[in-house]
């Protein structure tokens, strides 16, 4: 028995002294760190292509899928100029040693710059700063990170709330009975939020708040979790919700179709826009809001990403964040009764029912980040 | 015979097919990324890989008994809620430590309790774990409710970036976990363990103490959880409540591969060692091999399906054959 294990210690440690010892000569002399340096050092030299790798740890969402698929063909239009290589995408699901996996991988690679929307706030600190130690730009985009040296791509998600709370607060005439149904807690853009919608509701004292529980950003769960609520409280005068589970919330409201409908907040789906269309042929003075939460700031990012490389200084006195280093995105897209018909028969006509609204900062518009 | 004898080496060396594997994805990822034998490249890989194949050993000794434990991945989120908030990002050498410590009592405990109700009360393993599971990933989040807290980097620099002799700092923790393997295995706890696993009524028989064997494996796997968690941890120098949960199927998939049998009384630690290695070398070749992004998902699992399913198909092939 022992003799055999033994005997297996002995060839792993031996083969593994092999291995290291024939690819470990080389390592000592020649730094594998030199090709990524290179643009962060020095301006690049004519002709030179950034490579730029994306790093993505979850993909059951519509929200990651359009990001993906609109990084792919932002991407396709520097590398048409000759300007990038093929993007790299690291996507799947998985969990924080997997991301760091990923990002590792991207390293060894040697992409110019990453682009990283982050499964946990802290737990790629370390290895964000491998990467920056070699030169690479990090930005992250969708979540702020307030790791230092890593800059930060996305909206501003405590505003973000704050418009469809505002919108509900002032269509109550500021007094009523509400609910709200939240992310998952914890979550940084959910705390964020919450933050945001109690800053607004503070303004409105004679607005009370009933209950408030978690839809898990789940387009299933937000259902039930209304239909709970309206179960407890038929007298509903509204609610508040946000990304995803605000089709499932309207979904129990349609089924139990109360005598008196609360004022609902939505979100910036097509799928959406198509309920309320629904719900305007049956009564034609409904309304409400959605306001889009875009995938386009990663897309956004990466054509940050590619003027950083290109040698272009940060204009650092337009970015915000606790470390200064954020480029906060303004909200492309906010759909009222005003412009419902336009948005809906133009934007969503050739769209899936999952498209998000959406916006990508131009290239040029993005050179307002940057010294003229 | 052919037939016989291959089958009499999968018997005798259960990691013989995992090893085979191994073989086949260190090269197939060597071959993608020609710097991963460069020590740098080979220990980042492998501080990645060691929470897992921490976990993965616990898992394999309670399959081994003829049980199960679903709560591993929670204990992982125990060790690392309570670590990251007791130590700190700016907390110091001597604080880390004691609680290192205690967490590993912690991992014990969770799987005392674990062993108590499957191995005194006669629980089923499978709901039992399951539901304790619940106790302690709602215990993770009563210590850490939001991600934070931490460890100091001079601490995390330690477990990332240790090199001794080209060999990450992971070799060296392998192979003292094997050797006190080796030590184990030929104990009379050892035999028992096999015993216990394979027919229980019978290891009572003839007088094994069936029991403490059965509430043991959990107690050892509570505590390899705990390393789990410690190592995770300083992988990533951060707290979060949720942290272990994947490392749950992960550590049962990585000991299946390793040969394994889920039916108890046989296997090693050896070939769960090495499964859990494969399992991260997979996620390297997908990244490597560059295969389309929507694809990735579905071919990480046709990979890890087809290791699964190899003994079966091999051993089909052969009787065929004879």
């Amino acid at each position: 028995m022992t003799r055999r294990h033994f005997a297996l210690i002995a060839i792993v440690l031996m083969s593994a002294t092999l291995i290291a010892a024939c690819g470990g000569a080389p390592s000592t002399t020649a730094p594998t760190t030199a090709p990524a340096q290179q643009p962060a050092t020095a301006p690049a030299p004519e002709g030179r292509k950034f490579t730029i790798g994306i790093s993505n740890p979850f993909i059951s969402s519509e929200y990651r899928t359009q990001m993906i698929q609109s990084l792919i063909e932002v991407n396709k239009e520097y590398k048409d100029l000759g300007i990038t290589n093929e993007l790299v995408i690291e996507s799947a699901d998985t969990d924080v040693a997997g991301q760091i996996q990923q990002l590792q991988n991207l390293i060894n690679k040697g992409v110019d710059a990453i682009l990283v929307n982050p499964s946990d706030v802290n737990g790629l600190n370390d290895t964000l700063q491998e990467a920056i130690n070699k030169g690479i730009i990090v930005i992250s985009v969708d979540q702020e990170l307030n790791t230092p040296g890593v800059y930060n791509v996305g909206i501003d998600q405590k505003e973000w709330a704050k418009i469809s709370a505002r919108w509900l607060a002032e269509k109550l005439g500021g007094q009523g009975n509400i609910v709200l149904i939240e992310g998952f807690p914890g979550h940084p853009a959910n705390v964020a939020r919450m933050e945001g919608v109690e800053e607004v509701l503070k303004e409105y004292p004679n607005i009370k708040v009933l209950g408030r529980e978690t839809g898990k950003w789940d387009e299933a769960t937000g259902q039930q979790v209304m239909s709970n609520f309206l179960a407890s409280f038929p007298n509903l005068d509204g609610y508040w919700t946000q990304d995803g589970m605000a089709i499932g919330a309207m979904q129990a409201v349609m089924a139990a179709n109360p005598q008196k409908w609360p004022v609902l907040v939505g979100e910036g789906r097509c799928q959406f826009l198509q309920l309320w269309d629904q719900r305007l042929k049956e009564d034609p003075n409904f309304e409400t809001i959605a306001v889009a939460n875009p995938p386009g700031v990663s897309p956004t990012g990466l054509r940050i990403a590619v003027n950083m490389l290109q040698g272009k200084q940060v204009d650092k006195s337009k970015l915000g964040g606790a470390n200064g280093l954020s480029f906060i995105i303004p909200v492309p897209v906010i759909v009222t009764k005003e412009n419902f018909q336009e948005v809906f028969t133009t934007v969503c006509k050739d769209k899936p029912a999952t498209y998000l609204l959406d916006g990508i900062m131009t290239d040029e518009e993005v050179q307002q980040f940057f010294v003229k | 015979m052919k037939q016989t004898r291959w089958q009499q080496a999968t018997y005798r060396h259960p990691y013989l097919f995992a090893l085979l594997l191994l073989v086949i994805a260190f090269t197939a990822n060597a071959l993608l990324q020609p710097n991963l034998l460069e020590p740098t490249t080979l220990n980042s890989n492998m501080r990645v890989f060691l929470p897992l194949i921490l976990v993965t050993i616990g898992q394999a000794i309670v399959m081994i008994g003829g049980g199960i434990d679903i709560s591993v991945g929670s204990i992982v989120s125990v060790v690392n809620a309570l670590l990251a908030t007791q130590i700190g990002l700016s907390g110091d050498l001597s604080t880390a430590g004691v609680m290192m410590g205690v967490a590993l009592f912690v991992g014990m405990g969770a799987g005392a309790l674990n062993g108590l109700l499957i191995a005194y009360v006669r629980l089923q393993p499978i709901i039992t774990t399951f539901a304790t599971s619940f106790i302690y990933a709602g215990l993770a989040l009563f210590i850490l409710p939001n991600p934070g807290g931490g460890a100091p980097s001079r601490l995390t620099a330690f477990y990332r970036e240790t090199i001794i002799l080209w060999l990450p700092l992971a070799f060296y923790i392998i192979a003292l976990l094997l050797f006190i393997w080796a030590i184990m295995r030929r104990t009379r706890y050892g035999r028992y363990l096999y015993a216990v696993g394979g027919k229980a009524e019978a290891a009572y028989e003839t007088g094994a103490p069936v029991r403490a064997v059965q509430f043991s494996t959990y107690v050892i796997s509570g505590l390899m959880a705990a390393l789990g968690g410690i190592a995770m941890t300083l992988l990533t120098g951060s707290g979060n409540a949720q942290v272990g949960d994947p490392l749950t199927l992960s550590s049962i998939t990585a000991a299946v591969i390793g040969g394994t049998p889920l039916s108890g009384g046989a296997g090693g630690i050896t070939g769960p060692i090495i499964g859990a290695v494969i399992l991260g070398l997979i996620r390297n070749i997908i990244s490597f091999a560059g295969v389309a992004t929507w694809w990735q998902t579905f071919v990480n699992a046709a990979i890890i399906v087809l290791a699964l399913a190899m003994p079966g198909i091999i051993r089909l092939v052969r009787r065929r054959r004879g």
